[in-house]
This record gives C-alpha cells, sequence and structure tokens, in this order.
C-alpha cells in the first residue's frame, strides 16, 4: 500500500554551524525553500507538512511554517514524538499520507538550534516531574549519562570495548573529511577517541555527538510525479515506526527485564517487511549516531550482525567507507556533520541513492536510515 | 515551584505526586517500597497507574527486601547540573532489586575502582529535605 507509492524528491539543508544566529523558524524557511528549489517545485505545490517534535522546545509550527512560505492551503500536518526517535518518523507519515492520497506534496523538516540554544536538561527545575524523579536527583541528568549506564552494561554483557566504540567515530569523521558541510573535518584515530575527555564513563567527548545549530528538509511526493521532477527519484521502499513492549526512554530501557529490547528492533522488523527486503540488499545505512554505541546497537538490530557482535563488525571495518561491506554514515553523521536529530541522515540517503554523496558507495540502489534506537524509533528504506 | 536562581546550585529534588506519594513516604520511615500486580503477581519499577506486565489497574505498594546487586553505572564529568558539577565527578548506579526490578540510584562508601557487577547490595536512606529521603545504597557486607 505504501511500498515504492512516493519519492523523495528535493533535499535541503543550512549550513552547519555552531551558533547560526537566525531563529529555527527562519532556519527552517530556509532548508524548505533549498529543498522546493532542489525538486523543481515552488511553495504553492505544497499541501503536507511533517516535523519532528521534542516537548518544549516548539517554535516552528506547520501553521507559521505553511504561512511564511505561502502555502495556499495545508490538507496534512502533523509532528511527530520522541526527539531522535522521529528523525524518520516525518518522512513515514508524509509517505502515508500521499500514499492514502490524502495530499500530493509534503515538506518533512527538522530545524534546531541545539548549538546556541543550550541544553535542555540545563534547564532543570528545582523539582523533577515524571520519571526523571527517580533518576535526575540522583545526578543521572543528560542524555550522555543515560545512555553511559546502558552502554557499560552492554560493554559487559557482550563483551564490546571503549575501541571498537572509537572505530566508529573515526571511520564516520573519515567520511565527513571529504565533505564540505560537515562541522568537524579532521581526521582522527582510535587514540585520539580514547584519549579525550571523558565525559560520562565509559563516553568520552569524541564518543558523543555534535552540539551544532541548522536544518534540513526534504520534499516527499507520489512515485508517479517524481518521474516528472527535476532530480532522480529516491523511492520509498519501506517506512516504519516503532516501539516495543513496557517501553520507556534512555536510561529507562533497564526497567525492562532486557535493555538490549530496543524500539529500534520493531522498526527495523517492520521497515524490511514492507520493503521486502533484509540487510543483504541494504548498500549503504545512515544510523543515528548521538553516541558511538548506539551504531553497534542498529548494526544489531537491524541484523548486520548477531546481538553482541556489532563490536567485531565495526573493528574489521566493515562499516568503513569506501571498503566495507556497510559503509555507515558517509556524511559524518552526528558525531561528525551535524547534530539535527539525525534528520540529516535522511538527506544523506537520498545523496546515496541520487549517486551525488560526497563518499559516495559504489552503485548504491539501497539505502536504509534509521532513527534513534533508545526511544520510539522510525525507519525509512529508499532505492533507485 | 520553590525559588531557585540560576546560580544557586540546589539539587534537583523529585516532584511528589499522588501515584509516587507511597514510594517517598515509605522511604522516609526507611521503607523501600514498589508496586506489585494484585492479578500478575509481577513487580514493578517505577510507578504506574496500572501494571505494565498485564494492564490490571489492581496495583498495590509492597515493602521490599532492600537487597539487590550493582546492575550497572556510570561516572559523570562536567558539563553537569551545578550541584553535581561541584561533587564531580559524581557515579550513578543502576541496581537490580531482589524482587526483580531495576532502579536508578546513589552510592554511598564505596569507591568506585571496587566497583564490580552483581555486587551484593543493600538499601540505605538519606534524607535530603523534609519531605525528600532518597533511596542509596551500600555494599552489603
Amino acid at each position: 500500500m505504501i511500498r515504492d507509492k512516493t519519492a523523495i524528491v528535493g533535499i535541503g539543508t543550512t549550513e552547519y554551524v555552531r551558533d547560526i544566529g537566525r531563529p529555527e523558524l527562519q532556519t527552517a524557511l530556509e532548508a524548505i525553500r533549498a529543498a522546493l528549489d532542489d525538486a523543481g517545485l515552488t511553495a504553492t505545490d505544497i499541501d503536507a507538512i511533517f516535523k519532528i517534535e521534542t516537548p518544549g522546545e516548539e517554535p516552528n509550527s506547520e501553521l507559521e511554517v505553511a504561512r511564511n512560505l505561502g502555502v495556499p492551503n495545508l490538507r496534512a500536518w502533523g509532528g511527530a514524538g520522541y526527539g531522535g526517535g522521529a528523525a524518520c518518523a516525518p518522512v513515514v507519515h508524509a509517505a502515508m499520507t500521499i500514499a492514502t492520497g490524502m495530499a500530493d506534496v509534503a515538506v518533512a523538516f527538522r530545524s534546531r538550534n541545539r548549538g546556541s540554544g543550550g541544553r535542555p536538561w540545563a534547564r532543570t527545575g528545582a523539582r523533577v516531574p515524571g520519571i526523571g524523579a527517580f533518576e535526575i536527583p540522583y545526578g543521572l541528568v543528560g542524555p550522555v549519562q543515560q545512555l553511559a549506564l546502558v552502554t557499560r552494561r552492554y560493554m559487559h554483557e557482550y563483551g564490546a570495548t571503549s575501541e571498537q566504540f572509537a572505530r566508529v567515530a573515526v571511520a564516520q569523521r573519515a567520511c565527513a573529511s571529504k565533505n564540505p558541510r560537515a562541522y568537524f573535518r579532521e581526521p582522527i584515530t582510535v587514540d585520539d577517541v580514547i584519549s579525550s575527555r571523558m565525559i560520562a564513563d565509559p563516553l568520552h567527548l569524541l564518543d558523543c555527538s555534535l552540539e551544532t545549530d541548522g536544518a534540513c528538509a526534504v520534499i516527499v511526493t507520489s512515485a508517479e510525479r517524481a518521474r516528472d521532477l527535476k532530480q532522480p527519484p529516491a523511492y520509498i521502499m519501506g517506512v516504519s515506526q516503532g516501539m516495543g513492549p513496557r517501553h520507556y526512554m534512555m536510561s529507562g530501557l533497564i526497567y525492562k527485564e532486557n535493555p538490549f529490547d530496543f524500539p529500534t528492533i520493531y522498526a527495523a522488523r517492520d521497515v524490511y517487511a514492507m520493503a521486502e527486503i533484509g540487510p543483504n540488499d541494504v548498500d549503504v545505512a545512515l544510523f543515528y549516531d548521538v553516541f558511538s554505541a548506539m551504531v553497534l546497537w542498529q548494526l544489531e538490530a537491524f541484523g548486520f550482525c548477531e546481538p553482541g557482535e556489532a563490536g567485531a563488525f565495526v573493528e574489521e571495518g566493515r562499516i568503513d567507507w569506501p571498503d566495507g561491506d556497510l559503509p555507515v554514515n558517509t556524511h559524518g553523521g552526528s558525531l561528525s556533520e551535524a547534530y539535527v536529530h539525525g534528520f540529516n541522515h535522511i538527506l544523506e540517503g537520498v545523496r546515496q541513492i541520487r549517486g551525488t554523496a560526497d563518499c559516495q558507495v559504489k552503485d548504491a540502489s539501497i539505502a536504509l536510515v534509521a532513527a534513534a534506537a533508545v526511544v520510539p524509533s522510525s525507519a525509512l528504506v529508499l532505492r533507485r | 515551584m520553590t525559588e531557585q536562581t540560576e546560580m544557586t546550585p540546589q539539587r534537583p529534588l523529585p516532584e511528589i505526586t499522588p501515584l509516587t506519594e507511597p514510594f517517598w513516604r515509605a522511604a522516609q520511615s526507611k521503607k523501600l517500597v514498589i508496586q506489585r500486580c494484585a492479578k500478575c503477581d509481577e513487580y514493578q519499577f517505577p510507578p504506574e497507574l496500572a501494571c505494565t506486565h498485564c494492564g490490571s489497574p489492581d496495583i498495590d505498594w509492597h515493602e521490599v527486601s532492600g537487597r539487590a546487586t550493582l546492575y550497572s553505572w556510570t561516572v559523570a564529568h562536567p558539563p553537569m547540573l551545578p550541584y553535581f558539577q561541584e561533587r564531580s565527578p559524581w557515579p550513578v548506579v543502576a541496581v537490580e532489586l531482589e524482587e526483580g526490578p531495576r532502579m536508578i540510584a546513589g552510592i554511598v562508601e564505596t569507591p568506585v575502582d571496587e566497583y564490580e557487577f552483581g555486587m551484593s547490595l543493600v538499601a540505605e536512606f538519606e534524607k535530603i529535605s523534609e519531605d525528600v529521603t532518597l533511596v542509596m545504597f551500600r555494599r552489603d557486607g
């Protein structure tokens, strides 16, 4: 019903910098206009808008975006929740909306001043509501601390090492060094990562994503219309969202019997089923990499190796570009290109399908894009 | 909300709600209580409005032994909230209660370099304010 019915036909971004000096609404508009230009469409073609949401920091409503672009009418809109878990979800909803005939041309975007706007956890109040009441008073406050706790248990259960996590950061930086958009382009070594400042043991500074400002947008339309537009379409073969049972986010995973029963495992199963493919069909993977260890969890969730084997997979160079059999985050990812809640990974998936990536995977015909593993998640499969 | 400026390095404390009040009240009298389902008998933590195993709303609070093992930990370094940053490096642990559920907690009287997975722990209670006593753990024996 959705498979191959829609395509990404335009991509656009702003620059990725520490302090972009403009509000998120403005950078959203810039990225969307760039994506429309790329597609050869105009704002009058748009009739749907979808975006990523994070509670408490959403100045960029669909109506403000539509009004400021001059969109004549919106027939569908919505925000997908849970931050990085929603990395792919606006495109999931766009594909669903267009495949069912509710709209013809959808914008999906993320705009975030995460570099200049401060850290969300720094605004923690004197009294902590919700489940955080059982975590934050003990000093488990920010995402890096939360996932450090999960990472340490993963190392214990599966024998993964800091050197293996470092290999992820090194491989992605090597790609970023060829990407003019990337925030960090200086190549690094495993030693650089291991000897970088400890942030939350066992995660070092260079295991952590950037804190940048920027916006990204894509245009989705029907496969039929896509064939008449400027760019080669990146057809959307599969879309999914997944949460799994008794889900608690981030460090909350430890409340589950098996903390490694990640939401992304459920998103992986369903996106493969819809696309009618398996891991052997994937030419390039764009994985949510807010911390290096998460890439290992996604390699396992998406069946590129068995649970616990991703460390060795990475160590053998199998995610490296160009020689690995599954190049991962060929733009540099959140560790080196930019942190835009993983939305920049979708744009790289499209570039790979078009054949225009800076680190182009030869003959790439299927790209997998995955959102954060540890929160309610989403995934996409794109094809030529 | 209490009055707090950004310059006052105050420890963030739990908001106590009708749902969580039994937990915090028990902690004040040095008791650790968690929920258990009357229908499927599963324990659960953190507190919820219903059993997250079977969906039954028929759940109740039960005192547990306070015995646990060390499940995981991290040691946090800056950047952190001011209260913790002033005391960093700051360890946080995850413990597995003898009854099954796991929780995040603080740890006392045990240097980080002595932490071991599965290490036996026992609950302690640290009064922080008039209405908040945090559940801590220390090495058992």
